[in-house]
């Protein structure tokens, strides 16, 4: 079983769509130029949200978001005949850890007993938090 | 008679129904470009939807349209359950190796989870 984070292109960038929570949150960061700003930020991300998992970098081309619609955040669970086995709605309304929880439950032969098979959100903020997800708190 | 006062604003005049029936009307077509003007910035690159997002008034679009189903229709993504995964190679964060999908795929079940920091 092996965890990968796809670090996609910003949510809400300053320059674009700046959001209050993220300035509280002092997540403030403008769209990156080029791939090379592009992995400062996720390196930021990665160390500041303490995220254990191998984490890749997306293209600067937005190739591998593009094939998933994983913006702005998604899970999706390969099965080891490379098919999808889960994909869940798009985020932030649809990232929710425990449908992947019952989807590797379903999928995945019984992990054993020092094993999880459950999950955190691993980056950005909280759905709870999030623009799109409680709107009438914006 | 308060009675007949009370029942000739509910009878409105024919000018008055004309005004009404007119103000409903642009009220509809202007509810329904403000939502298929959502839709479409929905439908766009996150970059675009996002500038589309940040010039609307606070919570406008949450509250008067269907928000989330939109949404989720608009970014549900032609990639469904039993299909191929499309394959990629992308560096490690760490810059040490790139990784190749079908590769860390061979023989264990791969979880990709999506995101960003903002």
């Amino acid at each position: 079983m092996a965890f990968l984070v796809v670090y996609i292109t910003e949510a809400h960038p300053s320059d674009v769509w700046q959001m209050q929570s993220n300035i509280k949150d002092q997540v403030v960061f403008a769209s990156p130029k080029n791939e090379e700003e592009r992995a400062f930020i996720a390196g930021a991300c990665v160390r500041k949200l303490g995220i254990k998992f191998p984490s890749v970098l997306d293209e600067f081309g937005n190739s591998t978001e593009r094939a998933y619609t994983g913006w702005p955040d998604r899970i999706y669970l390969i099965d080891a005949q490379g098919r999808v086995a889960f994909k869940s709605k798009p985020g932030p309304f649809g990232f929710l850890p425990d449908e992947l929880s019952a989807a590797l439950v379903r999928t995945v032969p019984a992990p054993t007993p020092n094993q999880s098979t459950s999950i955190q959100q691993p980056m950005g903020n909280p759905p709870a938090s999030s623009p799109l997800a409680s709107p009438a708190t914006r | 008679m308060r009675w007949d006062k009370f029942k000739s604003r509910l009878n409105p005049s024919p000018a008055t129904r004309r005004r009404l029936g007119i103000a409903a009307v642009v009220l509809a077509v202007v509810y329904l470009a403000f939502g298929s003007y959502i839709w479409w910035a929905m439908n766009q690159p996150p970059e675009t939807f996002g500038r589309v997002m940040a010039k609307m008034p606070g919570p406008v679009p949450f509250l008067l349209f269907p928000f989330e189903t939109f949404w989720m229709r608009a970014r549900a993504g032609h990639l469904q359950v039993g299909d191929a995964a499309p394959d990629f190679s992308l560096l490690k964060l760490d810059k040490t190796e790139r990784v190749q999908l079908s590769a860390l795929n061979q023989r264990q079940p791969v979880v990709l989870v999506f995101g960003s920091y903002t």
